[in-house]
């Protein structure tokens, strides 16, 4: 056998040996990371959103604590909602909620309404719920918001600096 | 070869050590360079490109760690090198969803991920270093991933009680409890309860042979035009939990023929007192008033009716009795009789509570039953089948053990085949290689396999006895997470010491009190310190919160104290004797340890500090967001226009200070309020009572409240 083609058989061996030219496992990695849980859009029920594991969190704490006044349906029937003035928003109410930044959000939940000037029938659940439990009440809320909400646009902690 | 040659290379040779030479290098390169490009490499550097483009750089490389990184629990046998390529998952900063896997922050969880390990709660290969073999089933692997939406199980290898945090696991172990996997299934955990199905030793005297052949042909009395009923309401998830058995006709005839001859106790009707007979069989509204009286007890508190309003049906009501839109099709007029009156005499396990009927009563609701919660057409189907032969109900005697049936039904002298269908107490790690997939073309992994098994056993295996059971797409996933939750005997002692059991508490009392609690069943919907149903308010503290005169009168009349609730309190026609002995043995041994009813005199309650609290009451605090006084406030909390007859002082004071001290979990939030506050507060509320009993009627709250049925 020539040389040249001895050359060319090793070379072929080495490039086929080299990892990089083996599938990468990404799209099958694709298939885990599917919905924690999901919630189905409040405004159209086929429209099936994704939770993450924090959403879903929230989901549980929104369907234990805020429902009854935050939504139009809850699971022992009727809602609250009507009975509150002033009407309380919906938690999918993207138009009224996306603008509130998630710290003031935050606040309003842990310290109650009447803290940030607004109605004193929202009550403080700082000392009910945890504050991991209510940031799980936002993301939750955020996700099921309509119009969909867009985080700011500048991501990152804000108490770094570049 | 001359002389001079020896010695001297040739060109051609030359050459060839040249190119042999170059070869050499190459190769030797090819493992540096393959190991510079190993697939967690990549990920390392990926990640410092990364980082360099985001704000904390400084502080994202500061911790970046550039060799293998993992996780080694030795206790728990755990090396998890995932850390290796998912770098980011305790930097806190790292939590959007617009960083790139496998960058991002692990989301927040009770367990902290570097005392804990990955692979405890996703599986998975924890020392691999290749993204393949870390997820997937390869060959010398088989424990991929479990997927995020199943991952539930992973707590419940642990946590064998149940938690807030995983719901899909606990309708998942709710299910398999309900649908009594156990009757023919080893399980992690499970107990075998006093009764799975009914026990049907005297089935003859209840149903007709015509009624058990259509039962078992197709076990659902209740379907719309898509063969389908919509479900609403409470906790009415109504599914027969008789699953559907693929029997011939004959099977059919047999085991109908068989059940059909089961009477071994024979039912006595019930002598009603002729004069309530002859009176109330003349009244034309005799059905109505039937109805009437039904509603007005509650029945529909564990009994749904299917109702039909524009076109879509709907059941109403509780689950935990059978529905009964058409029991009036279904049993023996005599038999209902006689089991309203006693319900334990023919079924010595049920939970239905043994109510006082008068008379009257009794023959009203039974005719209203009997009247219209029929069906003509029920049996439309079933042929004429009807004196069993002898030869039918050795078949079906047979068939009874063979099918399984004994494995949850009771029949006097009948005895079950032992361990009928395969121990699935470790199913939840069980390889792929250990399932067998038979024809089937489903993937090939374990929960695909226990998906298609519960969706339909004979797609696996064409021999299954396991019968159909109908799960809805929700509850699959529950079932499959609870089943992949039950993986067996821990590997490690380290792993076995971290299961934290599940308490299983009993509350039976004896005495006068334990024979009326019996009577009435109270734990079917009431918790007593952990035993017992949740439909109803948890009573271990009953004694500290209720006023004994208060709970006289409303075990008495129940009167429902949340508007909104479309399942209430039956009324069990108590009498004063009952009532008494109840609120006695309540008053006395269900009390709070924290709750002195001596730290508060009423006396001490100035009108000062009357209208301060009302104050605090109406515009401090809004307190009528959630509570009704008089006509007015929210439904979320209970009616306060009678809680000075209702709650003790100590209770309402210990409550306002801390609810979820007194009552774990309760939605009313706790608030900042001061010593003060509190006694101002309590001083109002005291003042809050109503004189005029309110009217008793089932239909308190008729515009907001759905009603069962088709009453308006």
């Amino acid at each position: 056998m020539k040389p040249r083609c001895w050359l060319a058989m090793l070379l072929v061996v080495a490039l086929t040996g080299l990892p990089g030219c083996r599938k990468k496992g990404g799209a099958a990695a694709d298939a885990f990371r599917q919905a924690y849980d999901t919630e189905a859009d409040w405004n159209d029920a086929q429209h099936v959103i994704p939770l993450g594991y924090e959403q879903a969190q929230g989901k549980r704490v929104f369907y234990a604590q805020c429902v009854w006044c935050h939504a139009d349906a809850t699971p022992a029937g009727p809602s609250n909602r009507s009975n509150v003035t002033p009407v309380p928003p919906l938690m999918n109410d993207g138009a009224t909620l996306n603008s509130a930044s998630d710290d003031y959000m935050q606040n309003i939940i842990t310290l109650g309404g009447s803290a940030m000037g607004k109605s004193a029938m929202m009550p403080p659940y700082g000392q009910t719920l945890s504050q991991d439990d209510i940031r799980a009440v936002i993301a939750f809320t955020r996700a099921i918001a309509q119009p969909p909400y867009q985080p700011p646009a500048h991501p990152g902690s804000k108490y770094s600096v570049k | 070869m001359a002389a001079e040659e020896m010695g001297r290379i040739s060109h051609r040779m030359r050459l060839a050590f040249a190119v042999a030479s170059v070869i050499f290098v190459i190769v030797l390169a090819i493992s540096p360079v393959k190991d510079l490009r190993r697939e967690w490499k990549q990920y390392k550097r990926a990640y410092v490109q990364f980082a360099q483009k985001r704000p904390d750089t400084k502080r994202l490389l500061a911790d970046f760690r550039p060799g293998i990184d993992q996780i080694w629990l030795p206790e728990m046998g755990v090396v998890d090198r995932c850390t290796t390529c998912h770098q980011g998952i305790t930097q806190s900063t790292l939590a959007e969803a617009a960083v790139p896997q496998p960058f991002r922050t692990h989301p927040p969880i009770p367990h902290n991920v570097r005392e804990w390990g990955c692979t405890i709660c996703h599986r998975g290969q924890g020392p691999s270093t290749e993204v393949a073999e870390a997820h997937e089933t390869t060959l010398a692997w088989e424990q991929p991933l479990l997927p995020v939406r199943l991952i539930q199980a992973s707590c419940g290898t642990c946590h064998r009680a149940n938690l807030p945090e995983t719901p899909k696991l606990d309708r998942g172990r709710q299910l398999i409890a309900e649908f009594n996997c156990i009757g023919c299934h080893r399980l992690q955990d499970g107990e075998r309860p006093a009764m799975l199905g009914p026990d049907l030793t005297n089935v003859g005297t209840k149903v007709s042979r015509e009624w058990i052949y259509k039962w078992l042909k197709e076990p659902q009395t209740l379907t719309d035009a898509d063969g389908n009923v919509t479900l609403d309401g409470y906790e009415t998830e109504e599914e027969p939990r008789m699953p559907k058995f693929r029997l011939t006709e004959a099977e059919l005839r047999g085991l109908s023929g068989y059940l059909s001859t089961l009477r071994s106790k024979t039912v006595q009707p019930y002598k009603f007192d002729p004069r309530v007979v002859a009176a109330w069989s003349r009244k034309p509204d005799l059905v109505d008033q039937g109805e009437l009286r039904f509603r007005q007890m509650f029945c529909s508190t564990c009994h749904a009716l299917a109702v039909t309003r524009g076109g879509e049906t709907k059941l109403i009501g509780g689950d935990i009795g059978p529905e009964l839109t058409k029991v009036g099709s279904k049993v023996n007029p005599e038999w209902l009789a006689a089991w309203l009156r006693d319900p334990q005499a023919y079924l010595a396990h049920s939970k239905m509570p043994r109510y006082q009927w008068s008379d009257e009563d009794l023959y009203k609701v039974t005719q209203y039953i009997n009247t219209k919660l029929t069906d003509p057409d029920l049996l439309s189907n079933v042929p004429s089948l009807g004196t069993p032969t002898p030869d039918e109900i050795q078949l079906g005697q047979r068939l009874f053990v063979e099918k399984g049936c004994a494995s949850c039904h009771v029949v006097e002298g009948v005895k079950p085949q032992k361990d009928f269908g395969p121990d699935l107490s470790a199913l939840g790690g069980k390889n792929v290689s250990e399932l067998e997939f038979g024809e089937s073309k489903i993937p090939r992994s374990l929960v695909t396999y226990i998906q298609a098994k519960l969706t339909d056993p004979v797609s696996v295996n064409p021999a299954a006895r396991m019968p159909q059971y109908r799960l809805n797409p929700a509850d699959l996933e529950a079932v499959t997470t609870a089943l992949l939750s039950m993986t067996g005997t821990p590997a490690t002692s380290g792993l076995e010491r971290l299961i934290v059991p599940r308490t299983e508490a009993s509350f039976h009392p004896a005495g006068a009190f334990g024979e009326v609690y019996e009577r009435y069943k109270c734990y079917v919907c009431h918790a007593f310190n952990g035993y017992g149903g949740d439909l109803a308010p948890d009573l271990s503290y009953e004694g500290s919160r209720a006023q004994r005169q208060w709970l006289i009168d409303f075990l008495k009349s129940p009167q429902t104290l949340r508007p909104t609730l479309v399942l209430r309190m039956p009324e069990f026609n108590m009498t004063d004797k009952e009532a008494t002995t109840l609120a006695d043995y309540i008053g006395m041994v269900l009390q709070n340890p924290s709750v002195n009813p001596a730290s508060l005199e009423a006396k001490q309650f100035t009108p000062q500090m009357v209208s301060l609290g009302k104050q605090l009451y109406e515009v401090k605090y809004q307190c009528q967001a959630c509570h009704t006084i008089g006509s007015s406030g929210g439904y979320v909390g209970p009616n306060l226009s009678n809680v000075g007859n209702w709650m003790t002082p100590a209770w309402i004071e210990a409550w306002l200070k801390n609810p979820q001290a007194l009552v774990p979990g309760t939605i009313e939030p706790r608030r900042p309020f001061t010593e003060d506050e509190v006694k101002d507060l309590t001083a109002y509320l005291l003042t809050l009572r109503q004189t005029v009993k309110p009217q008793k009627t089932a239909r308190a709250n008729g515009a907001n409240t759905p009603e069962p049925g088709a009453m308006q």
